[in-house]
């Protein structure tokens, strides 16, 4: 029988899914992943958490304990510390498998390869991924050779994003499931910023997106710009952003601004993160000085109310046609 | 130009020396206080730490006096202090200052890369000189760790409560003022023995603590609400972890602290994770190993390395059977809350010794 491996579904399970489910599975293991984020799996992801941690990462344990739950041979959690070259990831990627196995006792296997492209080569993280091929009882090239069917798929799913669709639908796509047919009525386009990992979880978010669409807005995500869009907006700042993703978030922001292609700006943040305590205060101050598209924060946390995201998606949905409709008259 | 930058334990008299050795008008922040921590908590972003809110308190206190140059450490990350400075430059700018920000770039380790840095913003000036006056600043910077170091031990022993630290204030006001080497020597080995003379009292069990934790808020006093006073007159003597002379010291020659820190977190945390979170890992199991009788931990609310170290150290004190206490600290903190913790997790460690004992 195949071993087990378990794949949180938290953090970046929502941009890499494809390419390590691939892997797992082209070297003869079989993935499983934890279930959506529930009541329980938040509770018990903040109960055995450190109290200040952010939303994502407390979910995260959850998902981990989820999986130990469920039996699996092993689980996956990677660290992360560079997808690009030159750039980082948020400090609790880089300890992440340190702080799991700190917090959570009796854990199956951890598998906590590095995933690093700091220095821009390939192979660093080929290595890593061989060594996960081994504790699988295959050679170098059978790991190889799921390590490349892997990115591939990572890109068709990538390719997804760029066609417009979230990560969540992409990933069904992906998986061959079809999506619901949407309405396209929609008279306002509102870009939403944010990790992945904060909106994509509907459960966390409080499906912040499915709510934006409910009320007739197109939504856009920082994932469906092509990369050299990104990089033109982030190229207005004196100093690029040392992680990747909060470029990405100021990149997309300040591309937004300068095309007027979107009626208003939400970004979406963790109670308590620390990145975007940077990224928010810097776009925050930049929308306000150009006063062209109007721009709100939202903070998710455990105690957020659905009630009150709701009311404040409402005012700024409404504060948007208004501002249509001033326009047009 | 008149230059100013963010306190940041005795960092302040080291750049006087450097700048003024130079022929730098300096005007340094007013010491922090309430006022500051409020000012910058009104323009600063809610989850920004307590280190970037007090700098930009700091800088609006500094420009309010006149200065127009605003020195101020960049990084390349992954801790978010790599790019404080381009955060606060804007903050600064909404706020309608005119002022100049150089923000320097250090090294990956290498002083000298830091220095050469530093002197391209400075074209005039000639090159012995400007090194003539940092070796002397270092040398001021050491002085002045090696005498804190022996303040928090001894004060723990003194006979007149409050006299250690009336000699040491005075004594440190006495160093920024000095103006060579000699002086520098005399004063702290003065200053040595009248703490000493000042410190009998012997206990039957002496407690150790150390200090661990985010770099800014250990070495501010202002920050940390002098959390090593209030241990010192609890009868404990303290170790803190961070000084900015050890720091100088092993850039200066290659980097054997950072291997040790490497292996003292083996087994507990693997790599570096920006800012000080493998430093307080590894620290946290070198003192448990040296059998002291208990860590406090300290940290600025939002602090992403530190957190991440928090949930690890629990690991290390149930490992080591230790007690470690984090304090997390923002805005809000209040002494008195933080001043009856202090007290009950002193009276933990003694009462564990006596288990012992017994």
């Amino acid at each position: 029988m195949s071993k087990t491996v378990g794949i949180p579904k938290g953090l970046l399970y929502y941009d890499f899914y494809p390419m390590w489910k691939t892997f797992f599975e082209g070297v003869g293991a079989k993935v499983v992943v934890s279930q959506d984020t529930n009541k329980k799996i938040l509770d018990e992801g903040v109960k055995n958490c450190v109290e200040d941690a952010c939303l994502p990462v407390k979910t995260y344990v959850g998902h981990v304990i989820n999986l130990k739950e469920k039996n699996v041979d092993y689980i996956f959690i990677p660290r992360i510390v560079s997808v690009e070259r030159k750039k980082y990831l948020c400090s609790k990627f880089l300890g992440l498998p340190d702080f799991i196995k700190s917090l959570i006792g009796d854990l199956p296997p951890i598998i906590d390869i590095e995933i690093n492209y700091y220095k821009n080569n390939d192979e660093f993280t080929q290595k890593e991924f061989i060594k996960v091929g081994r504790m699988f009882g295959k050679t170098e090239d059978q790991s190889l050779k799921a390590y490349f069917e892997a990115t591939h798929q990572q890109k068709k799913f990538e390719s997804l994003l760029k066609k417009g669709l979230t990560n969540l639908e992409a990933l069904k796509v992906w998986e061959g499931k079809n999506l619901v047919k949407e309405e396209s009525n929609y008279d306002l386009k509102i870009a939403v910023i944010a990790h992945p990992y904060d909106i994509m979880d509907e459960y966390i978010s409080m499906g912040i997106i499915e709510k934006l669409k409910n009320m007739g807005a197109q939504v856009y995500t920082m994932e469906m710009l092509e990369r050299d869009l990104i990089l033109e907006g982030a190229s207005m700042l004196s100093k690029e952003m040392f992680w990747n993703y909060e470029r990405d978030i100021l990149g997309a922001g300040l591309y937004f601004l300068k095309q007027k292609n979107v009626d208003g700006v939400i970004m979406v943040s963790a109670f308590g993160c620390g990145p975007n305590s940077m990224t928010e205060e810097l776009l925050e101050r930049i929308f306000k000085r150009e006063k062209e598209v109007p721009f709100m924060l939202i903070t998710i946390d455990e105690h957020s109310g659905e009630d009150g995201i709701m009311t404040r998606l409402e005012a700024f949905t409404d504060l948007l046609r208004f501002n249509k409709k001033a326009v047009m008259v | 130009m008149k230059i100013t930058y963010p306190h940041m334990g005795s960092l302040n008299m080291i750049l006087k020396t450097m700048f003024e050795g130079i022929g730098v008008e300096v005007i340094d922040p007013p010491p922090s206080t309430n006022k500051t921590l409020t000012l910058g908590v009104r323009n600063s972003h809610e989850f920004a730490c307590l280190p970037f809110k007090i700098n930009v308190g700091n800088f609006i206190e500094a420009l309010d006096r006149g200065a127009d140059t605003i020195i101020m450490l960049g990084g390349i990350g992954p801790c978010r202090f790599g790019y404080y400075g381009q955060v606060q430059r804007e903050i600064l700018k909404d706020l309608g200052y005119d002022f100049k920000m150089i923000i320097v770039d250090p090294p990956h380790g290498r002083l000298i890369d830091f220095l050469k840095e530093l002197a391209s913003h400075f074209p005039n000036v000639d090159g012995k000189t400007a090194l003539k006056s940092f070796v002397f600043a270092v040398k001021k910077m050491i002085a002045a760790d090696k005498l804190e170091k022996f303040l928090l031990k001894l004060r723990a022993h003194e006979d007149n409560p409050g006299v250690t630290t009336k000699i040491y204030e005075e004594y440190i006001k006495k160093l920024e003022k000095a103006q060579d080497g000699k002086e520098v020597d005399k004063i702290v080995s003065e200053a040595m023995k009248k703490i000493k003379e000042n410190a009998n009292v012997r206990r039957k069990i002496q407690l150790k603590v150390a200090l661990v934790g985010e770099i800014y808020m250990l070495l501010e006093p202002f920050t940390n609400m002098d959390i090593s006073k209030s241990l010192n007159e609890l009868g404990v003597e303290v170790t803190k972890t961070e000084y900015l002379s050890d720091y100088l010291i092993n850039s200066a020659f290659k980097l054997p602290q950072r291997m040790e820190f490497k292996k003292n977190a083996r087994g507990y945390l693997e790599r570096d994770i920006g800012g000080h979170g493998l430093n307080t890992v590894a620290n946290t199991v070198k003192y448990a190993k040296l059998k002291y009788d208990g860590v406090i931990h300290i940290l600025p609310f939002t602090c992403t390395p530190e957190i991440v170290a928090q949930g690890i150290i629990a690991k290390v004190s149930r490992d080591y059977n230790i007690p470690v206490m984090s304090l997390v600290y923002d805005e809000n903190t209040g002494q008195a809350g933080y001043q009856t913790r202090l007290e009950a997790f002193v009276d933990l460690l003694y009462r564990k010794r006596l288990d012992v004992v017994v």
